[in-house]
């Protein structure tokens, strides 16, 4: 099958420290791809790099003169070489990225949050989409008019991968998703992933260090070490494997 | 006397909120410094007085042209000086006050100066309120800011661009990963900001002469309209007007004329001291919370 997204030999620089170390990784459609790693691995480096935030942080770091940032690698998406390509254009072709900790718009409601996720769609499309969105998280249906920044946690995290999914992913990418939350609300929310997956086709990226509720759900995993791609395997390998074991599961 | 107060109390805190509109979309809404403020208002009064006695064009093109022309000011200066120094709030202030300095000290030194700089007013004449007289160019700043407040808040609650505005100043990465490209929403709201100037500007104007010192007046009313108001937020703008402009009045009419100017500055320094986030500034109180 042809992969919708493959990474070659990518390499991240801020100023001199290597933030990923020459990664290599390959997804096709529908599946869910997971990255599992512990904080400062690069988990986040990769999920910026591939919606191409990091080609805007590049744009304006030197703009002001601050930090050097730099790419090296390739990544194609739909046989179509992205890796220089502004985040507008990845959000335009579907490669939609949830950032780290709850990004919401804290001082807008709800409902205005959402709508702010269409910003590319057309008006009438948002409302179907918000829809359902709250189909998904009947929970938010009732705070709709309160501002965000009043939301718990596990709410905000909802809004989020609900504000995600108005912009129509096609190849979404969750960074940390479940980063702060009790684990009755990552369950929720890994249950509710699934119940995307089953329902459209959609390509997931999980980048996560939570590997316990991960690990079940994805097809095939990615564990990031100091940048550097250590392991690799369906999710049953990983979970069998006894390194990985006793760094995730402590048995 | 009283009722004079209150009408013209009304007038001020009217033409307070007019002139504080595009300030507040901005810099309150949309998080782009813009001290340049009073110079593009003061760019479109003397635009449209070119255009009017110079060229000969009817009043109403002159105005429309002079509010095109401010708007695409406004867009060349975020592209030229502010979108070098983004996100350096400092260097921000300072590069577009500069500028601003620059920009009304130029017509200063090209000699745009005396009772000649004019604006016609809209429509001629006056009515009585009472024993009060108060002229249509009056109420056409009263109506001008009722209609603009309103187009703001549509604005800024109900369209995507207005959406897009609240967005990037909340966060701006995360507003990238919808798609919104930063340069490109700032620059239009440098551009609807200095429309807004100019709208203010062809309004306002024909009360008076057009004079540099009226662009530096200008940038301190909207700054102390804002401040006391609270960045960024619409009805703090209103309240703020309405608070700033019955105190100017009262101090004209019962105190001295001049010191009507140190009303905003006092309201500023109160403000700041006691809550600094503005009356309904509303990022404090997420702080708070959180």
């Amino acid at each position: 099958m042809e992969p919708i997204l493959s990474v070659k030999n990518l390499m991240v620089f801020f100023e001199n420290a290597l933030a990923l170390n020459d990664f290599t990784m390959e997804t096709g459609e529908g599946q869910i791809t997971g990255i599992i790693g512990p904080n400062s691995a690069g988990k986040t480096t990769l999920m910026n790099t591939l919606s191409g935030l990091i080609i805007d942080m590049r744009i304006k770091e030197r703009r002001r003169g601050g930090e050097r940032i730099t790419v090296y690698g390739q990544i194609t998406y739909r046989g179509e070489d992205i890796t220089e390509m502004t985040p507008v254009n990845r959000v335009k072709r579907g490669i939609v990225l949830c950032r780290e900790r709850h990004p919401i718009f804290p001082e807008s409601n709800v409902l205005e949050n959402l709508r702010i996720a269409g910003y590319l769609k057309k008006r009438s499309r948002i409302k179907k989409i918000v829809n359902q969105a709250f189909d998904l998280f009947p929970a938010l249906i009732h705070l709709k008019n309160r501002k965000a920044g009043f939301l718990s946690g596990g709410e905000q995290q909802m809004l989020a991968i609900g504000m995600a999914l108005v912009a129509e992913p096609r190849l979404l990418l969750l960074d940390e998703p479940l980063l702060g939350l009790s684990p009755m609300m990552q369950q929720l929310l890994v249950e509710a992933i699934k119940v995307l997956i089953s329902e459209s086709v959609l390509t997931v990226m999980i980048a996560e260090q939570f590997a316990r509720p991960v690990l079940p759900i994805i097809n095939f995993g990615y564990i990031l070490e100091n940048g550097m791609l250590a392991l690799s395997g369906t999710g049953k390998e990983l979970m069998d494997n006894p390194e990985v074991k006793s760094a995730y599961f402590g048995v | 006397m009283l009722l004079g107060t209150l009408i013209y109390g009304f007038v001020n805190s009217c033409l307070l909120a007019l002139l504080a509109m595009g300030f507040n979309l901005t810099f309150g809404i949309s998080g782009v410094a813009n001290f340049s403020y009073g110079a593009i208002y003061i760019f479109s009064g003397f635009a449209a007085w070119i255009f009017l006695n110079s060229a000969g064009l009817p009043y109403a093109l002159c105005v429309i042209m002079a509010i095109g022309l401010s708007a695409t000011l406004g867009v060349l200066i975020y592209h030229v000086v502010i979108k070098r120094v983004k996100g350096l709030a400092l260097s921000e202030v300072m590069a577009t006050f500069g500028l601003g300095l620059a920009i009304m000290e130029l017509f200063r030194y090209f000699d745009f100066v005396g009772f000649k700089y004019t604006l016609p007013n809209l429509i001629e004449g006056s009515v009585a309120i009472g024993d009060v007289y108060i002229d249509y160019q009056r109420i056409a700043v009263i109506l001008a800011a009722i209609a603009l407040t309103g187009f703001i808040y549509v604005f800024t609650h109900y369209t995507r661009t207005g959406l897009a505005f609240r967005a990037i100043a909340q966060d701006e990465r995360t507003a990238l990963t919808f798609g919104m490209d930063s340069d490109h929403i700032a620059a239009l709201s440098m551009g609807f900001g200095s429309a807004l100037a100019a709208a203010a500007a062809v309004v306002v104007l024909p009360l008076g002469t057009i004079a540099v010192e009226g662009g530096y007046d200008v940038l301190l009313n909207a700054l102390a309209v804002c401040i006391v108001g609270g960045l960024g937020s619409t009805v703090g703008i209103l309240v703020a007007s309405v608070l700033i402009g019955y105190a100017q009045t009262i101090t004209a009419n019962y105190l001295e004329p001049h010191w009507m100017m140190l009303v905003s500055l006092i309201a500023i320094a109160i403000v700041l001291c006691i809550k600094p986030s503005g009356i309904f500034g509303h990022q404090k109180e997420l702080e708070e919370r959180i």
